[in-house]
């Protein structure tokens, strides 16, 4: 499904943030990145998305193997990926409900299918928000404008149950979310996932772990991924710090 | 001193006069008068030759009187005949006035607004110029505002030419409150350049300016916006923002605020940004699917939509957002 190879990225001073990246995405699987500040977790889903203010310097991304790293932004996101970043952008003016149906309907394009219309939009639109227990206000508000932490990530949310990707790269989504609204995503993200589909989760605690299984946990540190293990691993990390795995 | 008198006086627009300091004052073409000016009001304390100009050029005026209380909704539109209006709003009345563009056909297409608001009325004035191949066109306003009076002004500029819209704006009475926003959509080689001075004659007044440029191929568009707080006018507030996207190169924009404060206890702000399209809203939006293109659109379109977003539901803000697509 994702396949990412010895990834190496920049930014513009030629200071390389990840030092060669590996790691293997099957459906099905839920993949949690963890890793002190600074160490390339936030910059390996920008540079896989392709955002301008990095470079990569080396290495292969494929999604279903398609090479992801040759195609436009747009079509990475309408191949198939989706990230939500740790801190969402605010853009005031474009409302949060007539973007996600430019985006659904860019994908559609993409894909070769019609538009959605407009009953069917508005079906999809409430069944999401339900799952995700977001309020009225949503529709009527510009994307992400003047919402809390807790309320962009839930908007996050809700925009990654409208596109329905194959891969979801979620970085930080539990960070600014109360107990209640942590329970909510996570089981709303939960309810997204199926077999074919698979989630990387990047997380600094285990409670977001607690509601989302992860098949797999990694430890980024330095630009690679320097330990994979179990579900147990997270629980260690939690108890134990980072420390341990330099020692080691 | 009648109209045509004092332009002979103050002589042509020179780059020199702080009024016309980022105009290009050499396309303006020496205006031909009549031999003599109909009106007689005195105008030797009018400074602003666009002021003039309309006075000058047409004999006749159109004077509108609102009465005490009512509510009125009115288009305006000049032409060669009637290149003055006159507003004359009563107190406590409610109106709303939408100048169509004009079919002045002089060289320069001047027009000239004269609005007495009456105490506690509540007054918008808005246009939306379509674009067109004016060469050369003038708006002049000057407004009275009474005691707990509003005045809302709004425009959209996205004509071919060269457009000026001077305003002075009297806050006479407590409690007068003037907005105005306007928002400049160019390309080619037009221009839209904006005078203001906005004069606090009292205490517990409050004026407003937010202006919007989205600047395309080599457009210019300028923004002079003086507020002056006269002595003793404690309490007055005023804010200026000034935000402009440049879309080329070639597109420039001059802004210059001007405060001149002569009290203590009051509040006056100004700000002024100028880049291009924001590149971690523009990531957001392809990075959901959308093409650049279309999501290049979305971002210019919102941030003229956002302008309008705080007017209260009223003509103004249907029609200028309806513009605005």
């Amino acid at each position: 499904m994702l396949s990412i190879k010895n990834l190496k990225a920049s930014i513009e001073d030629g200071t390389q943030i990840l030092k060669g990246i590996n790691l293997e995405v099957k459906p099905g699987e839920v993949h949690a990145i963890m890793g002190p500040n600074g160490s390339g977790k936030s910059t390996l889903s920008k540079v896989i998305m392709g955002h301008p203010a990095y470079h990569v310097d080396e290495g292969a991304v494929e999604l279903d193997g398609k090479n992801l790293l040759e195609m436009e932004i747009c079509d990475r996101a309408n191949s198939g990926l989706f990230i939500s970043t740790q801190y969402p952008t605010e853009i005031p003016g474009v409302n949060n409900v007539e973007f996600l149906k430019m985006a659904l309907n860019s994908k559609r394009a993409y894909l070769g299918q019609p538009e959605i219309g407009d009953d069917e939009f508005k079906k999809l639109i409430d069944e999401k928000m339900a799952l995700l227990e977001m309020d009225e206000r949503y529709r009527d508000r510009g994307v992400n404008d003047g919402y809390s932490g807790g309320e962009k990530k839930r908007n996050e949310i809700l925009q990654m149950a409208i596109l329905d990707p194959k891969v979801s790269f979620l970085d930080e989504t539990d960070s600014g979310l109360d107990i209640d609204a942590l329970r909510i995503v996570a089981n709303g993200i939960n309810h997204i996932m199926s077999p074919e589909k698979a989630v990387i989760l990047v997380t600094h605690y285990q409670r977001l772990l607690d509601y989302i299984k992860p098949t797999y946990v990694h430890v980024l540190r330095h630009g690679k991924i320097i330990l994979s293990g179990g579900p147990e691993l997270a629980l260690k990390l939690e108890e134990q710090g980072y420390d341990w795995i330099e020692e080691k | 001193m009648d109209a045509i008198a004092r332009i002979k006086q103050l002589g042509m627009p020179r780059r020199n006069d702080e009024l016309w300091t980022f105009f290009p004052v050499a396309k303006i073409p020496a205006p031909e008068f009549p031999d003599a000016c109909a009106s007689e009001e005195d105008f030797s304390g009018e400074t602003d030759f666009a002021a003039l100009l309309p006075v000058a050029q047409n004999a006749r005026t159109m004077v509108q009187n609102i009465a005490d209380g009512s509510e009125e909704m009115a288009l305006l539109k000049c032409n060669n005949d009637f290149g003055r209006t006159v507003l004359n709003i009563g107190k406590n009345a409610k109106a709303s006035f939408e100048i169509l563009d004009n079919k002045v056909e002089h060289q320069i297409s001047a027009e000239r607004f004269d609005l007495h608001v009456g105490e506690g009325a509540d007054v918008e004035i808005f246009f939306a110029n379509p674009a067109n191949d004016l060469p050369l066109k003038f708006r002049h306003f000057s407004i009275e505002q009474s005691a707990n009076s509003t005045v809302r002004f709004s425009s959209i500029e996205r004509g071919n030419g060269i457009s000026r819209v001077s305003l002075d704006c009297h806050l006479r009475g407590n409690g007068a409150r003037f907005e105005i926003r306007t928002l400049n959509v160019l390309g080619g080689s037009s221009e839209s350049h904006h005078r203001l001075h906005i004069y606090h004659d009292v205490p517990e007044t409050t004026s407003i300016q937010f202006s919007r440029n989205l600047l395309d191929g080599s457009s210019r568009a300028s923004y002079d916006g003086s507020v002056i707080v006269g002595n003793g006018c404690t309490k007055a507030f005023s804010s200026q923002l000034v935000n402009t996207i440049l879309l080329s190169e070639d597109s420039s924009v001059s802004v210059k605020p001007v405060l001149k404060i002569y009290h203590d206890d009051v509040e006056c702000t100004h700000g002024n940004t100028v880049g291009e399209l924001d590149a971690d809203q523009m990531f957001y939006l392809v990075s959901r699917g959308i093409p650049a293109e279309k999501a290049k659109k979305m971002l210019i379109s919102s941030f003229a939509r956002e302008l309008f977003y705080p007017l209260p539901d009223s003509p103004a803000k249907r029609r200028l957002l309806q513009v605005l697509g």
